[in-house]
C-alpha cells in the first residue's frame, strides 16, 4: 500500500483522489461550528475521500535513536523539524517511511512548546501531500499558465533579467525575499542580490515589525524581543496591546496562561475583544491608531503617583525629561477624548503594571502597522524603562514576531538598508562582508550601477508598486522605474493598495514568482497580463535543512524531512542555478561546499552557509551558533529548563536553548547565548549585558554612557564605557592579552569587524566587559522625525477635528528612493469620514498564516475557515440594513469593493469593521479561479482585505498603514 | 504477527471485572454485557508494541499523562 | 484499571483548533467528518469560553443502548468503540448522543465503509488486529496500543485538553484549580456537581 516516491522530475508522485471539493458550494460561518458539517443531520454533506495510502506502523522510533539518514524499505525514521507557521518555534517529530512523511508526533521535550501545537502546527504534515502546490515551472502564455522545463525557466528568466540589467541597470529589478526562508537562505539571498548589483530587495519584516526593529534598536541597541515566551512565566503583570496572541501565537498562551494561573495579571488593550481578551483579567477598548496617547496616559498616572523607578532611570535612561514634558500634556480628559478609554481604566492598568513588577508588555502588528508605528513602539519602550522593567527577567518588551523566521531574515537576510547583521551599507560594512565572502570589494562595487547606489537604501516591499508606477523623474535612482519583480516567498495580498498593485503588475516587463504556493501572485498577474510571468516551484522548509530564529532569538536546526516534492527545489539551489546563469556562481559560494542533489543539481550546503554567517555576523552575536552546537541542542531538548531555557547538565550544560543571539565570540568561546537582553544581574559570559553604546558617548554635552555603579555583573569597570576597538584595548592595557594572530587581525578594527574575535574574547572572558560598551537607553531618539513620540492622527482618520489638532508629518520627497505623501493627502481626505464613516482594520485568524495561500491549500485547515468575512457591530449592521451571514460590500476610499460575509458581532465596537488578512482569490466580488495555474488554486478563496487598503507609511521605515483606514458597508 | 485475543470481548470484560471487582465500581454498564454482537477486539497491550506486557503499557501511558501536565516541568 | 476520559479546561482553551487538526492529521479523517470540534459560547463578549468536544466515552453510553445491531461496545479501559462491519448506518446513535459525536460520512468508502458511523475512537483503533492496515482504514490509528494518548490532547496548544486515566487527569486539574484560587471551571463541572458546591469552594 505504501507508494514509494519517485525521485525523477516530472513524475506525479502520487495519484490522489480528486482534490478536496475545490468548488465546495457550502459556506460556513466562522462561529457556527455546531451547525457545521459533522452535526448537520449527521449528513457529512461535504464528505469526500482522502486516500489511505499513507499507513504508519506501530511505532515512532525515539528521536534520539533515529539515524541521520536512512529510511530504507519499510524502515521508519524520525526527523526533528520546527513548525514553519509562526515565531513560537514549536518542534515537530516527523515520522518518515520510504521517503513518505507518514506521521507527526508531539515533541514533549521541547522547552519552547512542550509538545503543543495550534491548528497550523498540528497540520504541517500536509506539506508532504502538497496537492495544491505548484508542481513544475510554468510560464504565462496568452493568458494561460503552461508547463515548462527548469532549464527553459532558468534560461528565459535569466535572459530577461540580464537584458533589463543591461538596458536599465541592476536597480530596475526588484527582489522580494522571504521571512519563511531559513537563515541560510535569507543570508544567501542578501549576498545573491548584492552580486546582481542592487539594494532593491526586501521581505516580510518591512510590513511586519520594521518599526519595532528600528524603534527598539534606536532606543537601546538591538531590534528584537528582549525576553522570551518562556520568561513570561516570571512576569507578574502583562499588557498586550495590538497583539492577539491567542490567534497569532497560540502556543505562547501555554506560557502566558500558566503565568496567569500562578498569579500574573493579564491585561489586553485592543480595538477588538479578541480571543486573547477573552482570557484576560482586564480589557480596555481603544480607538485604532491612538496607542501613543494611551501610553502617555498611563505614564501620566505613573509620574503623578511617583511609581517610576528613579534609580533605574538615573543610571540607565537618557533624555526622559523631554518625554515627561510631552506626557504631562496628556491629561486624562484628553486621553479619553482621543483614545476612548476612560480615566479610571487607564489608571487601573498603569497601577497594575507599576505595582506588580516585573511586568512585561507584548505588542504586534496592532502597534507597528501605522504611520506612527515607530513612535508607538518607542512609547512602549519608554513605559518599560520608566518602570525599570527592561533587562529584568519577567519584564522586558516581548515583541512577538510573525513568521517562523522573520527574526532571522531581519537579522541576516535581504534588507534594503543593511548587510547581514545590521552592518549598514557604508563602504566599511561592504569591506567587512567582502572579506568574509572572500570576494574583492572592487568587484562587488563594479556589480552596482554606482558607488552611490551601493550605499543607498533600496525601495521597500511596501512601495514596490510605486517604484513601477511613479513618474520616473521623481524616483531617486538613475534607472528610473522598476521593470521586473521577483516574488521569492512572499504574498502579494499582504501589501496594501492592492487595487494599484494590479496596475503595477500590468506595467512590469517581467514578473517571476518562486514559491511552493505562488498562486495569489500568479492569479493576480494572469488577470491583467497575457505573458511575461514565470512561476518556479520552491521546496518548503521540510524538504531542506537549515536554521530558523524564533521570536525569542533562539536558533533551531531543522532536519530535512522528505525529498523535495514534484519538481520543486530548495531556494538555495535555485539561487545557485541563477548565479550560474548570471555569471557569479563562484563568487557566491567561495567558502561554501556544494552537494549534488538527486537530479544532479548543485546545492550550497546549509551547514557551510551557517558557518559563513558565524564568521561574519559579530554585531548581533550570530557567531557562536555553529551547526554542531545547534544540532546538539535539538537532540537534547529535555535537558533545558522551561522557565529559564538553560540546560542543567548534559552535553549542553549551561547553554540557553537555541543559543539565543547574541551568542558572542567563536563557537569555541562557548558563550551560552542571551536569554534576556540587557540583564545586568548576570555576567556577560553567562548571558548578561547592558544597554548598547551605539550612538556616541555624549550628546550636547550630556553623557550617554551608563552611570557609575551600573554595569553587568562581574564587569571589571562598574561604570559606563564605549564600545571596544583596538584603541580602547590598548588604552586599557589589555592589548597583549591577544595572541599574535589575533593582534594581526584586530589591528585597526573594532569588535564588529575583528574576524578573529580576539577583541571580543579579551573584553568578555578576561574582563567581564560587554564588547558593545555600556550606555543608557535613549528615551529621546534625536535622529527620528519625532524624537519624542507624538500622537498624529492616521491619514484616513474618522475624526477631522483631531486631524486639525494632531496632524501627520510633512510630505517627504526622497524617502527610500520615493516621494511619500503625508500632510497633503491627509488634508485632502480630511472630511472623507462623512462618506466612509467606519474604521477598517485587519488581523489574524488562528487557522491561517500570512497571505494564506499555503494554509488555505491545506484541507485540514481550509475546512475550518471556509469563507472571508467582516466583523461588524450589530449597530452598524442594522444601520446599513443587513444581517449576520449576509453578503456585504466593504468599500474603502480607494473605491475598491470587497464582497464578504457579514459576521455581526460585538467583538468590534460600533464604528469599527474588522477583516482577516489571509484571503485572496476573489477580486471585487469575482472568483479568480480561472486565472490560477491548473491544479494550484487553494481550496478556500476570498477577498483580500488589502485590495481595499489605502495609502499611508511610517515616517522612518516605510511600514504600511493597515490597521487604521476607513470604509463603508452595504448589503450586497 | 501477534496472537489474536481468543476470547470474545464481553468475556474479557467479565474476567477483568472479576479481578477488579472487590475494589472498584464497575465502569462498564451491566446491561450491555453479553449483548455486543460485533467483532472481538484485542487489548491495547497485545500485539506489536507491548507484546502482552501490560505493566509496560501502563507505565508508558502514565508517562504520557504526565507529559500533559506542564507543572511537572515548570515551577 | 485505567478509565479513559477527556477533560477540557475552559480557562485555557483558546479555540485554536489544534486538537481538531491533530485528529485530522493522525487519522487522515476526510473533509466533512469531524471527530472533534470546538464550541464557543458568548462569542465576542466578556464571558467567552471555548470547549473542545468529541465523543465523551460515556460510562452509561446512550449510543450503546440504542444501537439495533449491538455493535457499539465499551473496552475495559472505558473507551466506546464500534464495529463498522456490523454497522448498518441507521443513525440512531447520532440521535441518542448528547454531543453529536457520531458522524456519517457519505463519501465512497470513507473509513472503509459507505455511510457507516464514524466517531472519535480515543485513538484506540477498533475491532481489528492492532496496528493492522484494516484497523487504520476503518478506524484510524491505534495510539493507545502504542502506549500513547490521543493526539488531540497531546498536541493541545495550551494543554487545555487532557486525556488519559480519569484519576490522573483530576490530579492535574486539581493542581491548576488550586493555583488559580478560583472555582472549578471545567466543562460539565456545574452540571455534574451543581452551583452550590461551586460556590462553596
Ligand atoms: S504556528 Fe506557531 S504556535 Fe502554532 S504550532 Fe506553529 S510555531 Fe507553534
Ligand atoms: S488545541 Fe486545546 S486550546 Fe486549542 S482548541 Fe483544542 S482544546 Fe482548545
Ligand atoms: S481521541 Fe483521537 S480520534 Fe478522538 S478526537 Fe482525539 S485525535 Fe480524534
Amino acid at each position: 500500500m505504501l507508494i514509494k516516491k519517485n525521485a525523477a522530475p516530472g513524475n506525479a508522485f502520487r495519484q490522489l483522489a480528486s482534490p478536496v471539493a475545490r468548488h465546495l458550494g457550502e459556506t460556513m460561518d466562522r462561529r457556527a461550528f455546531l451547525r457545521r458539517s459533522g452535526l448537520g443531520a449527521g449528513a457529512g454533506v461535504l464528505a469526500t475521500q482522502l486516500p489511505y495510502n499513507l499507513i504508519g506502523s506501530a511505532d515512532a522510533a525515539s528521536p534520539a535513536a533515529a539515524p541521520a539518514t536512512g529510511g530504507g524499505e519499510g524502515e521508519e525514521v524520525v526527523r526533528r523539524t520546527v513548525c514553519t507557521h509562526c515565531s513560537v518555534g514549536c518542534a515537530i517529530d516527523a515520522v518518515v517511511r520510504n521517503g513518505v512523511w507518514v506521521r507527526q508526533e508531539p515533541v514533549f521535550d521541547s522547552p519552547l512548546n512542550l509538545g503543543a501545537h495550534c491548528a497550523k502546527g498540528a497540520s504541517v504534515r500536509e506539506h508532504g501531500h502538497g496537492e495544491h502546490r505548484l508542481k513544475y515551472p510554468m510560464k504565462l502564455v496568452d493568458g494561460k499558465y503552461q508547463k515548462i522545463s527548469w532549464e527553459q525557466a532558468i534560461n528565459e528568466v535569466g535572459d530577461r533579467l540580464l537584458k533589463i540589467r543591461e538596458e536599465s541597470g541592476p536597480d530596475a529589478v526588484y527582489w522580494i525575499g522571504s521571512s519563511k526562508h531559513s537563515n541560510e537562505q535569507a543570508y544567501l539571498m542578501r549576498k545573491f542580490v548584492s552580486f546582481f548589483g542592487t539594494n532593491n530587495m526586501d521581505h516580510q519584516a518591512r510590513i511586519c515589525h520594521s518599526t519595532t526593529v528600528a524603534g527598539v534598536a534606536n532606543t537601546w541597541g538591538y531590534g528584537a524581543m528582549t525576553n522570551s515566551y518562556n520568561d513570561m512565566q516570571n512576569a507578574r503583570a502583562m499588557l498586550f496591546i495590538g497583539s492577539n496572541a491567542a490567534e497569532a501565537h497560540p502556543v505562547s498562551l501555554l506560557h502566558i496562561l500558566h503565568a496567569k494561573e500562578t498569579g500574573a495579571k493579564m491585561i489586553v488593550v485592543d480595538p477588538r475583544f479578541t480571543r486573547t481578551a477573552a482570557k484576560a483579567d482586564y480589557y480596555a477598548r481603544i480607538r485604532s491608531g491612538t496607542d501613543i496617547p494611551f501610553i502617555w496616559g498611563m505614564l501620566y498616572h505613573i509620574f503623578e503617583n511617583g511609581w517610576e523607578d528613579r534609580e533605574y532611570i538615573r543610571q540607565r535612561v537618557y533624555g526622559l525629561d523631554k518625554v515627561r514634558e510631552e506626557v504631562m500634556k496628556w491629561t486624562p480628559d484628553k486621553v479619553q477624548e482621543v483614545t476612548g478609554i476612560a480615566e479610571e481604566q487607564v489608571y487601573t492598568i498603569a497601577e497594575t503594571l507599576a505595582k506588580n513588577k516585573p511586568s512585561t508588555v507584548v505588542w504586534c502588528m496592532g502597534q507597528t502597522q501605522h504611520t506612527v508605528g515607530n513612535g508607538n513602539v518607542r512609547a512602549m519602550c519608554i513605559l518599560q524603562l520608566v518602570l525599570g522593567n527592561v533587562g529584568v527577567s519577567g519584564g522586558g518588551t516581548n515583541i512577538f514576531r510573525g513568521h517562523d523566521n522573520v527574526q532571522g531574515a531581519t537579522d541576516v537576510g535581504p534588507n534594503p538598508d543593511s548587510l547581514p547583521g545590521y552592518y549598514g551599507l557604508a563602504a566599511g560594512s561592504w569591506q567587512h562582508w567582502c572579506r568574509v565572502w572572500g570576494v574583492d570589494y572592487e568587484w562587488v562595487k563594479g556589480r552596482y550601477a554606482s558607488e552611490e547606489l551601493m550605499t543607498k537604501s533600496g525601495i521597500t516591499v511596501s512601495r514596490w508598486i510605486d517604484g513601477v508606477l511613479e513618474n520616473p523623474a521623481d524616483i531617486d535612482q538613475p534607472g528610473g522605474n522598476l521593470r521586473a519583480v521577483v516574488y521569492w516567498g512572499h504574498a502579494p495580498n499582504s501589501q496594501t493598495r492592492g487595487a494599484e498593485m494590479v496596475e503595477a503588475m500590468k506595467k512590469l516587463d517581467t514578473l517571476v514568482v518562486i514559491d511552493p504556493y505562488p498562486s495569489a501572485t500568479a492569479s493576480m498577474a494572469a488577470m491583467v497580463r497575457k505573458d511575461g510571468v514565470y512561476l518556479l516551484p520552491a521546496a518548503t522548509q521540510f524538504e531542506t535543512s537549515g536554521t530558523a530564529t524564533a521570536s525569542n532569538r533562539s536558533l533551531q536546526w531543522r532536519e530535512k524531512v522528505i525529498e523535495p516534492l514534484f519538481e520543486s527545489k530548495p531556494d538555495q539551489t535555485i539561487m545557485y542555478a541563477f548565479a550560474k546563469k548570471f555569471g557569479f556562481a563562484d563568487e557566491l559560494v567561495k567558502n561554501i561546499k556544494l552537494v549534488k542533489d538527486k537530479q544532479g543539481w548543485d546545492e550550497p550546503e546549509p551547514e557551510d552557509i551557517l558557518r559563513e554567517i558565524n564568521r561574519g555576523t559579530w554585531t548581533i552575536g550570530y557567531t557562536g551558533q555553529s551547526p554542531e552546537r545547534l544540532k546538539l541542542h535539538m537532540q537534547n531538548m529535555h535537558t533545558f529548563d522551561v522557565k529559564t531555557l538553560r540546560a542543567n547538565g548534559g552535553p549542553c550544560d549551561g547553554d540557553y536553548f537555541g543559543l539565543p543571539w547574541p551568542c558572542y565570540g567563536n563557537p569555541e568561546l562557548k558563550h551560552p547565548g542571551t536569554p534576556n537582553l540587557y540583564d545586568t544581574s548576570k555576567h556577560v559570559m553567562e548571558g548578561g549585558g547592558n544597554f548598547r553604546a551605539n550612538f556616541g558617548v555624549e550628546k550636547d554635552g550630556v553623557s550617554l554612557l551608563a552611570e557609575d555603579g551600573s554595569a553587568s555583573k562581574g564587569a571589571e569597570l562598574q561604570m559606563g564605557y564605549p564600545e571596544f576597538d583596538d584603541v580602547l584595548l590598548k588604552k586599557l592595557g589589555w592589548w597583549d592579552e591577544l595572541s599574535d594572530a589575533e593582534k594581526a587581525a584586530a589591528e585597526g578594527r573594532n569588535w564588529k569587524t575583528d574576524l578573529s574575535g580576539g577583541i571580543m574574547r579579551v573584553a568578555m572572558q578576561n574582563h567581564g566587559m560587554h564588547p558593545f560598551g555600556n550606555a543608557k537607553a535613549r528615551a529621546l531618539v534625536w535622529n527620528f522625525p519625532d524624537p519624542v513620540p507624538l500622537h498624529r492622527e492616521p491619514i484616513y482618520s474618522p475624526r477631522p477635528d483631531l486631524v486639525d489638532k494632531y496632524p501627520t508629518h510633512e510630505d517627504k520627497m526622497k524617502f527610500w528612493r520615493l516621494p511619500t505623501l503625508y500632510k497633503t493627502l491627509q488634508d485632502k481626505v480630511r472630511d472623507i469620514s462623512k462618506e466612509y464613516p467606519l474604521i477598517m482594520t485587519s488581523g489574524r485568524l488562528v487557522e491561517y498564516e500570512g497571505g494564506g495561500e499555503e494554509t488555505r491549500s491545506n484541507p485540514w485547515l481550509a475546512e475550518l475557515q471556509q469563507e472571508m468575512f467582516a466583523e461588524v457591530n450589530p449597530k452598524d449592521a442594522n444601520d446599513a440594513g443587513f444581517r449576520n451571514g449576509d453578503y456585504i460590500w466593504v468599500e474603502s476610499p480607494t473605491k475598491a469593493k470587497l464582497k464578504v460575509r457579514a459576521q455581526v458581532t460585538q467583538r468590534v465596537a460600533p464604528g469599527t469593521v474588522f477583516l482577516p488578512f489571509h484571503f485572496s482569490g476573489w477580486w471585487q466580488g469575482r472568483d479568480m479561479l480561472e486565472y490560477y495555474p491548473e491544479g494550484a488554486a487553494p481550496i478556500v478563496r476570498g477577498e483580500a482585505v488589502n485590495t481595499a487598503t489605502t495609502y499611508g507609511y511610517d515616517s522612518v521605515t516605510m511600514m504600511q498603514e493597515t490597521k487604521t483606514t476607513l470604509c463603508r458597508v452595504a448589503k450586497a | 504477527m501477534k496472537p489474536r485475543f481468543p476470547l470474545r470481548l464481553p468475556a474479557a470484560v467479565a474476567a477483568l471485572l472479576l479481578l477488579a471487582g472487590c475494589s472498584e465500581e464497575p465502569q462498564v454498564v451491566q446491561y450491555e454485557q453479553g449483548k455486543y454482537q460485533g467483532k472481538a477486539d484485542s487489548r491495547p497491550w497485545e500485539g506489536g508494541t507491548f507484546n502482552g506486557d501490560k505493566a509496560a503499557w501502563e507505565r508508558a501511558l502514565h508517562e504520557r499523562v504526565r507529559s500533559q501536565n506542564e507543572y511537572q516541568r515548570v515551577e | 484499571m485505567a478509565r479513559m476520559k477527556f477533560l477540557c479546561d475552559a480557562e485555557r482553551c483558546i479555540e485554536c483548533n489544534g486538537c481538531v487538526t491533530a485528529c485530522k492529521n493522525e487519522h487522515e479523517v476526510p473533509w466533512g467528518v469531524n471527530r472533534r470540534r470546538v464550541v464557543t459560547i458568548n462569542d465576542g463578549v466578556p464571558g467567552e469560553r471555548s470547549m473542545s468536544v468529541a465523543c465523551m466515552h460515556c460510562s452509561d453510553a446512550p449510543c450503546i443502548a440504542v444501537c439495533p445491531t449491538n455493535v457499539i461496545y465499551h473496552t475495559a479501559e472505558g473507551v466506546v468503540l464500534h464495529d463498522k462491519d456490523g454497522c448498518i448506518g441507521c443513525g440512531y446513535c447520532f440521535y441518542a448522543c448528547p454531543f453529536g459525536a457520531p458522524q456519517f460520512p457519505n463519501g465512497p468508502a470513507a473509513f472503509g465503509a459507505r455511510g457507516k458511523m464514524d466517531k472519535c475512537t480515543f485513538c484506540a483503533g477498533g475491532p481489528e488486529e492492532n496496528h493492522s492496515e484494516a484497523e487504520f482504514e476503518k478506524y484510524g490509528r491505534n495510539r493507545l496500543a502504542q502506549g500513547k494518548l490521543p493526539l488531540c490532547a497531546e498536541m493541545c496548544s495550551t494543554k487545555a485538553l487532557l486525556a488519559g486515566d480519569a484519576a490522573e487527569l483530576s490530579d492535574i486539574f486539581r493542581e491548576r484549580a488550586l493555583r488559580r484560587g478560583k472555582g472549578f471551571e471545567a466543562w460539565g463541572w456545574m452540571t455534574a456537581y451543581g452551583k452550590d458546591k461551586e460556590e462553596a469552594k
